[in-house]
């Protein structure tokens, strides 16, 4: 306590920053831990309720209880382009559109489109980790560094190198490295984490669209 | 076209942001906790003034036979013969001195190899002995010379091997001097008197002379700043005053009027 109050401002300053970095990076922790466990779990129970029901309609009808699943939002997207490819347009006579692969075409973009949505909606604040993990090391080896360049100062004016008076002006210095490193790994770590989980419902997204356009194209040519 | 986003229930961002400040606060109030509970002990190690051959100068009054009775102190430290430079010589001496009598002895087939090392063992412990009788004798004589010339208070009647005034004063000036020494030219020398008043305080310091060092007289000026919160009354209550020459390696003690 003592330590973190006796530190020069420079010193304060830099611990304050970390401090904050710090509580900014656990809240986004907190907040894309429940976000992708969320994302998982609905996203299983999504796929085992598409594969068990035989109609879009159907399905379309109680997307509403996987909404945290990134899948739904694809298979919303998809589904209103293919209505709209398939269903007669008014304006337009025939079917002539509907049976073409162009519509396969519009509902495959549909989906891709919503899987960038998808993966930036992922993706978001994943950024502030990473720099909270590269960069607080520096700013707190930046507050050590001041840290002991004041100490020296204090030593040159009162003369003296004894170890007492070297000593807590490193001590107090060296704090603020400490405390950018317990910034920095929870943070490294977590981006790691999430990184390799996003990159798993990227995954399933990709075979998602693949599935569902396979059962669109079948359904069309089958017509 | 429905969009399912509206009936997602993300954790909204600003419950996550004060859950984290939450837990930032816990850990640090966690942490001061256990602070408290078990807080750093820093053990400042008591100075101890063992001077071997101005004895016992941690209380000036206590070798002085003047309060010998009032002043019951812990007995001075065993006197430490300044040895330890024996080994070398005394091995590389025997050598010596036995090869030129080699020669000599070959006829006498009598003394057998055993015979010989026993009287090299003698030899060595002989010369072991007399050079440490010679070193205890010179350390006493440098005791017996320190307290006929300037040992025991001033104005103690007696002559022991205890610390004068201004033995102290040097002790502790020096002891000052080890923690602030710091200079800039090759070898400064400065020298100051010091004014001491009856309770112990110091009163006066003047630089008299000064190689012209300032960085030397700054550390100098500390060193008797630092050590003056060590000063006691000066025997009999009287005002003392004494000069001190002040070198790097050392302080010796200067000209001394009452």
């Amino acid at each position: 306590m003592a330590i973190i109050l006796g530190a020069g401002i420079i010193v304060k300053l830099v611990l304050l920053l970390l401090l904050s970095f710090s509580v900014v990076s656990w809240a986004i922790i907190l907040f894309k831990f429940f976000q992708v466990q969320r994302a998982n779990s609905e996203s299983e129970r999504f796929m085992d309720f598409f594969w068990k029901s035989k109609r879009f309609d159907a399905i379309a009808a109680q997307v509403d209880r996987f909404a945290n699943s990134p899948l739904t939002v694809l298979f919303n997207e998809g589904y209103s382009e293919l209505k709209k490819v398939v269903e007669p347009d008014s304006k337009s006579d025939g079917s002539a559109l509907s049976t073409d692969l162009g519509g396969v075409e519009n509902v495959s973009r549909a989906l891709r489109r919503a899987t960038n949505s998808e993966i930036t909606r992922l993706e978001k604040y994943l950024t502030f980790l990473a720099t909270t993990g590269s960069t607080s090391p520096f700013i707190g080896l930046f507050g050590t560094v001041w840290g002991i360049m004041t100490a020296f100062e204090g030593i040159g004016k009162t003369g003296s190198a004894s170890l007492a008076v070297v000593a807590p002006g490193i001590a107090e210095a060296l704090i603020a490295t400490a405390i950018g490193l317990v910034a920095a790994i929870p943070a490294v770590m977590a981006y790691n984490h999430f990184q390799h989980k996003i990159r798993v419902l990227i995954n399933e997204m990709d075979s998602f669209s693949t599935e569902f356009l396979n059962i669109v194209q079948r359904n069309i040519a089958g017509k | 076209m429905s969009h399912p986003t509206a009936a997602r229930i993300d954790t909204g961002a600003g419950v996550c942001f004060v859950a984290s400040a939450v837990i930032h606060l816990a850990v640090f109030l966690l942490l001061v906790w256990w602070g408290r509970l078990l807080p750093p002990q820093i053990a400042f190690q008591e100075t101890y003034y063992v001077d071997i051959v101005n004895l016992p100068t941690a209380d000036p009054q206590a070798g002085t036979p003047a309060q010998k009775t009032e002043n019951s102190d812990p007995a001075p430290p065993p006197l430490v013969p300044q040895a330890m430079t024996l080994p070398v010589p005394v091995k590389m001496s025997p050598k010596i001195t036995v090869k030129p009598s080699k020669p000599a002895v070959p006829q006498e087939a009598a003394e057998t190899e055993s015979a010989f090392a026993d009287r090299m063992e003698k030899l060595k412990r002989n010369r072991e002995a007399r050079r440490e009788e010679a070193d205890f004798e010179k350390s006493l004589g440098k005791v017996k010379g320190a307290s006929s010339s300037k040992a025991g208070m001033p104005g103690a009647s007696g002559v022991s091997a205890g610390s004068s005034y201004a033995d102290f004063i040097k002790s502790r000036l020096e002891d000052a001097l080890k923690v602030t020494s710091s200079y800039s030219s090759k070898s400064p020398e400065v020298f100051v008197r010091l004014t001491i008043t009856a309770e112990g305080k110091l009163a006066r310091m003047k630089i008299e002379r000064s190689s012209g060092d300032a960085i030397f007289e700054m550390a100098v000026r500390r060193a008797v700043d630092l050590a003056s919160e060590k000063f006691v009354a000066p025997p009999n209550r009287t005002v003392f005053e004494n000069g001190f020459v002040f070198k790097p390696k050392g302080i010796a003690s200067g000209s001394s009027r009452k």
